[in-house]
């Protein structure tokens, strides 16, 4: 701590603070206009000049460094001259558009005259008349209202690290470009946007549409991950104008991606469908939820329960998929309930939940920016979790952190890896196996966390003295040198965050792959202390909640077995509740079987979100009835004998839990869309339908949720409207190490991997017009290599088949694959690529063949 | 003598407009008569104030083009008073220039030149000091165009170059500000390109650079100098570190040839410009080793070779073939290459120790080295080298230390500096001889050897004389004399004299090219040119200026790159105007010792984390670790970016 004076007031403030941040701890307020917090301070625009005595020059507070026994004048006649001068300058041909500037009622630039006083304009150069550029999606430049105050090239480069702007050009002539002058190609996540202080940076899809002050602000959360940002929806007359979020308030620090930003055009969509059908014909809710209740009921009496079968979603928050569960078994009899997450999420939950007590991550993703070293393994972080990429950003680019990237094709993290480590697919195994071997010869593995917790620490050391080195260096296909190198980076740091993703939780055998991640973040010490942490990650925005609340047959909400923990359940919701209970494949075998007759889909859709959805396709039409609760129109509505209407995030509202334990409240900004109702109201009508004496309502619900599962009892209410569940903390010698070792690889010449992109959030953002102007439609990516081979050029259709189907799809070059690998995103309709993934995978050999 | 119209440079107003006879010499100014071919100098004008040797330039036309080619040229655009104060005064200059001017224009002139003081930089701000001299000191000339009375002539033409007090000390003229700037901005690949404009072995410099730079750094005259050599090695080893790509592609080939004698820092450097022009270089070295001097003379534990090596391979990359073990006079001769190849540059250094001048120097006594720099490379080349256990180093320069502390390194039990003054007087680095000290080197100061001692061959002891320090000689530095009488005998098995080098110029009596060479045995090169006396063939680095600095070798090896290509494609050697600026700011000084920065200092420069002396001792690993990322951010923040942009007008 140091001293100084500040206006005559006597302000203590950390070594290496700046005045402004000491002004600010004081209450004393210094006017600034190229300040930004959240990135590195850039002293442009000067207003926040400063006297400190012993200086002849005044000095800039944002960026000078207090010291020891300073003394500093904020408010002078010659400080305010400064001021006033210098905005008279930023005003020298700034274009006077205001009443046509989206920024108006919102630009620092106004509020920046008012406070210093700038009525006249002294100074004048000829205008050079910058030129709007135009060409960019999404994103306009009006380079002639811009201050250069960098914030946009800062936040791009330092929180984003897209690092897509640059100033080109010297003096008045300069202006805010791309690197190449090329048309914008970045992440698109608008944080720009948002970090302008006048118009110059704009929303497209925004601009010219409302005044700011007309907009409602609503603070609620963003569903279109698992990060759940907390944003602000700007409202006017029923619809979603904007979405933004506030710099320093909120957890995500103002910082939104595309879906976030952009996509939450979607509400609206043209496709949003708005009355429920019954075959086809629009109908009263009335007569829709009599269709769906008496047939269910007409089927659950004559066939017993186990007839009926229900999927549900991520996109439901805890309240519905708590709801959902319980409709099932309480009120139809059946644990015929599954979800997406089967083939992902519950994978990673089943495993770490034996290996580790964990049911998700292990910390809070703003441990990451905290940790020396981290590991991203198997996972596109940037496009699954971008939150989650942030803090990674933060911890490599601010905080000295070492990145290892562990990944069969580049992301955007590698680029800024020390150490990539490029496998062979389906290699994992031997990876994680091999990195937790060379940890414990290099002598650098938390020894102290192993023998305090691990049950097992005999067969930890037995089983990786046993390991072939050889075998795993031709199985990954690395160097022993690149093993070794990486082993050093995590083993050295003394606080690891281990992130692992979707290419590996939704790959073939990927139980044992976690398995083999759990015993690495153990061997690391990832899993104490505030810094690092074990982090899965899962794209849909709440797939932590889904599983919280049980929507699957083994188990009840809060993780109680389904086999062993039934008494207390039956007892509260006074029913006995059936026995066995099918997974989202034994439905599938159900359905085909035709002892599963009705299904009802809340919020998902196999079509296109499940492997073998092909074989879903053909299954779903021998269904007596397939009800279909979804927010848009698409093939799998117009298949359904009943769809009715759901309402988006935006629409409802109830918790949702992050994929770092958060619950966090929605808010409804707008009524639900024309005739649509939110799930949880959908849910509870058809629930009293079928059990008259108990209407659910939300409070009771949550109550019981507490009470009766123990979910969330552990919680504490945060001031920025997030609950906060407790972290875990293992108990001693209760974390066991999983002796896996690798399968042997089959190797093909050309495989498909399917999965998510940056630019899609499910199936949600192929509704979003902003989105699909960034990423318009399914394709599929070949290397360079795998292009010139088979003699394939951009945009060429080309048939890919596999044992499970065969779909058309152009191609894409793209440079991040290796050789052999093929990739295609998995959200859209047009090129189904999940129809070609066998069960239980996301990738698959192909044959691929012009067409 | 060329007489002085008017100055405001140096904080003194010497106007002699109405007569007088002060000359350039007597104001300590130092700048070239004529720029290049092009003509006379008439004017400078630049950021401490204006020179006028001619009184036929207009001033208020000089002041117009100055700020307009400040705004249009160089203002970064990053502050609202530089941008766009600069922009207006470019256009009330442009407006007065134009007949168009009002009275009130001068007050607006000086009222930005008052705001220009909050500037973010230097650039701008100090670009706008000579405006000021203008307008206070040829304020009639004003009136004269404002009222139409005359109009403001340009001059024939005006040559401009943009300079920094740290970029005109480095000899390799980086661009120190950019560099720096790019580290604060995290943009650690744009700070290497910047670094590699000027200079290709950033591992190296970033390393073992004696950093000239920071002697000339305007952040010292507030508290400490920034730590800019060690801000090289971060961006470079950010690189490294993360087993980036350099970005650089080799120029289109063209259809000539160069020789490089030499892979040491000027014959890379030289190699690596003429490769990003396309030409086809082949580097013929002595050695096993890239690296010169730097690889043999510096030991592992100041610059790991791996990484020297990786700068090397760098170069390689970009199409430059080196042929190692082939020496230069013995392999092939200097004519061979001139006949084989289109131009030849010679880098091969200074590999020769200076004999002490002792008795029993020439009698080859087992345990009795040739000299230093040969000792160094025995051991750096892995050549069996037998290193006594009580080893005795004459000298007081790097390669001194080096040798102590290598003798260390190879098992001495002890090692001893022998020097003739004090500490205070040694021309080694303070921080390597505290270095050395830490790891246990004894010194012995003022003592000077005057024979081997040697029994049956084998050096069993050095005898020494005290010395007494005496007047001050030419260096400044207090000549030392021997006390006559004090005579004893310090017991040693093994002597290293390490006192000096020199070139090894023995290929140059092979076949008349008529390279001349020097009394100091260098060769003569055109001085900024670098060819020597025979056409076609250039010379830089210690071989041209004597045992220097590798920064040094980098500076001379870009510019022989630079006039080569020139000579290869047009046939002549001239130098374009970023060399001549280059030059002239450098007669020029651009760093005043003297200024009075108005600014709080207070902030320490970051430091290297060192492994500590007993541990290092003992193995040849790297003893200066890597600053921190986030200390190299913390430390690129406080350089006050001194950019200034200096202007003359040819009459």
């Amino acid at each position: 701590m140091l001293s100084l004076k500040i206006d005559g007031n006597d302000i203590q403030i950390e070594k290496g603070a700046t005045i402004l941040a000491a002004a600010e701890k004081a209450g004393i307020r210094i006017p600034t206009l190229c300040y930004l917090k959240k990135i590195s301070p850039t002293g442009a625009c000067r207003i926040c000049v400063v006297e400190v005595q012993g200086c002849t020059e005044p000095m800039t507070a944002c960026n000078t460094p207090a010291i020891e026994g300073m003394v500093v004048t904020t408010q002078s006649e010659k400080l305010a001259r400064i001021r006033r001068q210098v905005v008279e300058l930023l005003l020298v041909n700034h274009p006077l558009d205001c009443p046509v500037c989206d920024a108006a009622g919102e630009c620092d630039l106004q509020e920046s005259c008012v406070e210093n006083g700038v009525v006249t304009q002294p100074f004048s150069a000829e205008d050079l008349g910058l030129e709007s550029i135009e060409s960019w999606p999404l994103i306009q430049q009006v380079p002639s209202r811009c201050i250069l105050c960098e914030k946009c090239v800062k936040v791009c480069h330092e929180v984003v690290g897209a690092s897509a702007l640059v100033v080109r050009d010297c003096g008045e002539k300069a202006f805010i470009d791309t690197h190449d002058g090329a048309p914008l190609s970045c992440e698109f996540c608008g944080n720009c946007v948002e970090a302008c202080p006048t118009g110059t940076l704009i929303s497209k899809p925004f601009k010219h549409s409302a005044r700011p002050w007309a907009l409602s602000q609503v603070p609620s959360v963003c569903s279109t991950c698992g990060c759940q940002c907390q944003i602000d929806y700007g409202v006017m007359g029923g619809k979603v104008m904007r979405v933004t979020s506030q710099d320093g308030v909120t957890r995500n620090d103002g910082n939104l991606c595309i879906g976030g930003y952009f996509g939450h055009d979607a509400i609206h969509a043209p496709s949003r469908l708005s009355a429920p059908t019954v075959a086809g014909e629009v109908v009263t809710w009335q007569r829709a939820l009599d269709e769906v209740s008496s047939a269910l009921r007409t089927l659950t009496d004559s066939e017993g329960g186990a007839a009926v079968a229900g999927l549900s979603s991520p996109q439901l928050s805890n309240e519905e998929n708590y709801l959902f569960q319980k409709l099932f078994r309480v009120a139809l009899g059946s644990n015929n309930i599954d979800s997406e997450a089967r083939f992902g999420a519950l994978r990673t939950l089943q495993t770490l939940q034996r290996t580790l007590g964990l049911h998700g991550a292990s910390n809070r993703i703003e441990s990451i920016a905290l940790a020396e070293a981290v590991l991203v393994f198997g996972a596109d972080v940037t496009a699954e979790a971008p939150a989650v990429d942030w803090q990674i950003g933060l911890a490599c680019r601010k905080n000295d952190a070492k990145l290892v990237v562990a990944t069969m094709r580049r992301t955007k993290l590698s680029a800024q890896a020390n150490s990539r480590l490029g496998y062979r697919p389906g290699s994992e195994v031997a990876l994680a196996n091999a990195l937790c071997r060379l940890i414990l010869d290099e002598g650098l593995a938390d020894q102290s966390f192993i023998d305090r917790f691990c049950e097992n620490p005999d067969e930890l050391s037995s089983h990786l003295a046993a390991l072939d080195l050889d075998l795993a260096v031709s199985v990954t296909g690395l160097s022993l040198e690149a093993l070794r190198d990486a082993a050093r980076l995590l083993g050295q740091a003394s606080s690891v965050a281990l992130v692992f993703g979707a290419d590996l939780i939704k790959s073939e055998g990927a139980e044992a792959k976690i398995a083999a991640l759990s015993n690495l973040a153990m061997i690391t010490g990832a899993l104490h202390g505030e810094a690092g942490g074990l982090f899965p990650l899962d794209e849909k925005p709440n797939t932590q909640g889904l599983l919280d609340q049980g929507v699957y047959p083994e188990a009840l909400p809060g993780y109680h077995p389904y086999g062993s923990s039934r008494a207390p359940f039956e007892k509260a919701w006074n029913v006995s509740l059936p026995e066995g209970g099918l997974d989202a494949t034994g439905i599938l075998e159900g359905i085909e079987a035709g002892t599963i007759k009705a299904l009802y889909l809340a919020g998902t859709n196999p079509l296109v979100s499940f492997p073998q959805s092909a074989r879903w396709a053909s299954a779903l039409k021998k269904l007596d009835l397939l009800v279909v609760q979804d927010l848009y129109d698409s093939p799998l509505t117009r298949m359904a004998h009943v769809v009715l209407p759901a309402s988006s995030g935006a629409e409802k509202s109830g918790t949702l839990t992050s994929l770092d334990h958060r619950i966090n409240s929605l808010n409804a900004a707008i009524a639900p869309l024309g005739d649509s109702r939110s799930d949880f109201h959908i849910l509870a009508h058809l629930y009293g339908m079928l059990r008259p004496a108990e209407t659910p309502c939300m409070e009771s619900l949550r109550k019981e949720m507490k009470s009766l599962c123990g979910l969330y009892a552990d919680t504490a209410f945060s001031i920025s409207g997030q609950w906060l569940k407790q972290m875990y903390s293992p108990e001693a010698k209760s974390l066991e190490y999983a002796p896996v070792d690798q399968s042997e690889l089959v190797q093909n010449d050309l495989e498909l991997l399917s999965g998510k992109i940056l630019y899609h959030f499910g199936t949600t953002t192929t509704h979003s017009k902003a989105c699909l102007t960034v990423f318009p439609a399914g394709a599929v990516a070949v290397s360079p290599e795998d292009a010139e081979k088979m003699g394939l050029s951009p945009r060429q259709n080309v048939r890919l088949s596999s044992s499970e189907g065969a779909i058309d799809a152009p191609v894409g070059i793209c440079d991040s694959l290796p050789q052999g690998l093929l990739f295609a995103p998995h959200h859209f309709e047009g090129v189904a690529v999940q129809g070609l993934m066998p069960a239980g995978s996301n990738r698959v050999a192909v044959q691929l063949s012009k067409i | 003598m060329t007489q002085v119209i008017f100055s405001s440079l140096g904080k003194n107003i010497v106007d002699q407009r109405q007569g007088g006879e002060i000359d350039l010499a007597s104001l300590k100014l130092k700048l070239p008569e004529t720029y290049q071919d092009a003509g006379k100098i008439g004017a400078f004008i630049g950021w401490d104030g204006l020179l006028v040797l001619d009184r036929g330039v207009n001033v208020v036309a000089l002041a117009a083009e100055y700020i307009k080619r400040v705004q249009e040229k160089y203002c970064c655009a990053k502050c609202t008073p530089g941008k766009k104060g600069t922009r207006v005064l470019q256009e009330t200059l442009r407006r007065i220039v134009g007949g168009q001017g009002r009275e009130e224009d001068l007050g607006t002139i000086e009222a930005l030149g008052e705001l220009l003081k909050s500037c973010k930089c230097t650039l701008c701000m100090t670009s706008v000091k000579p405006i000021l001299d203008s307008v206070k000191h040829f304020r009639d000339d004003y009136m004269a165009c404002i009222r139409g009375q005359s109009k403001a002539q340009p001059a024939r033409d005006y040559r401009d170059k943009l300079t920094a007090p740290c970029m005109d000390r480095c000899p390799a003229h980086i661009d120190i500000p950019a560099y720096v700037e790019h580290i604060k901005d995290y943009r650690y690949d744009e700070s290497l390109s910047a670094i590699r404009r000027n200079m290709p072995i950033p591992a190296v410099c970033g390393r073992v650079c004696p950093h000239p730079c920071e002697s000339a750094c305007r952040r010292a005259l507030v508290d400490e100098p920034i730590s800019i050599m060690v801000l090289k090695r971060v961006a470079s080893d950010h690189e490294w570190m993360h087993q980036k790509q350099p970005p650089m592609i080799p120029g289109t080939a063209k259809n000539k040839t160069v020789a490089v004698v030499g892979a040491g820092p000027a014959g890379l450097t030289c190699a690596y410009y003429l490769a990003l022009e396309g030409y086809k270089v082949t580097i013929f070295e002595a050695m096993s080793e890239p690296g010169g001097t730097v690889a043999v003379g510096i030991p592992d534990y100041r610059q790991p070779r791996h990484l020297l090596r990786r700068d090397a391979e760098i170069i390689e990359a970009l199409g430059v073939e080196i042929r190692y073990n082939t020496r230069l006079g013995t392999d092939v001769s200097l004519k061979e290459l001139k006949v084989q190849f289109d131009g030849v540059f010679v880098g091969v250094g200074a590999h020769k120790s200076k004999p002490m001048g002792v008795e029993g120097e020439d009698a080859g006594y087992d345990g009795f080295s040739k000299g230093g720099i040969d000792y160094l490379r025995a051991v750096a080349l892995g050549q069996s080298v037998e290193t006594g256990k009580r080893v005795v180093v004459v000298g007081g320069g790097n390669t001194a230390i080096d040798c102590v502390r290598v003798a260390l390194r190879e098992g001495a039990e002890e090692s001893i500096l022998i020097y003739r003054r004090t500490r205070k007087e040694m021309p080694a680095e303070p921080y390597e001889v505290d270095d050395a000290d830490e790891e246990g080197v004894r010194f012995e100061f003022l003592v000077n050897p005057t024979r081997i001692v040697a029994e049956n061959g084998k050096v069993v002891g050095l005898e020494l004389v005290k010395m007494i320090l005496g007047e001050p000689d030419d260096s400044g530095r207090r000549r030392p004399q021997p006390d006559p009488g004090s005579e004893f005998i310090l017991p040693c098995d093994m002597v290293i004299p390490a006192i000096g080098q020199e070139p090894d110029l023995g290929f140059l009596d092979q076949g008349d090219l008529g390279v001349q060479t020097t009394r100091w045995n260098t060769i003569v090169a055109k001085e900024g040119i670098l060819m020597t006396d025979c056409e076609g063939v250039f010379a830089g680095g210690d071989c041209e200026i004597g045992p220097m600095t590798v920064v040094a070798a980098v500076g001379g090896g870009r510019r022989a790159a630079r006039t080569m290509d020139r000579w290869l494609s047009e046939g002549k050697t001239y130098l374009d105007d970023e060399d001549s600026m280059e030059d002239l700011f450098c007669a020029l000084k651009v760093f005043d010792a003297d200024e009075e920065v108005g600014i709080l200092g207070g902030l320490h420069r970051e430091h290297q984390p060192k492994v500590s002396g007993a541990e290092r001792a003992k193995n040849y690993d790297e003893i200066e670790l890597a600053m921190s990322e986030s200390q190299a951010v913390r430390e690129a923040q406080r350089c006050l970016r001194c950019y200034r942009v200096g202007m003359v007008a040819l009459s």
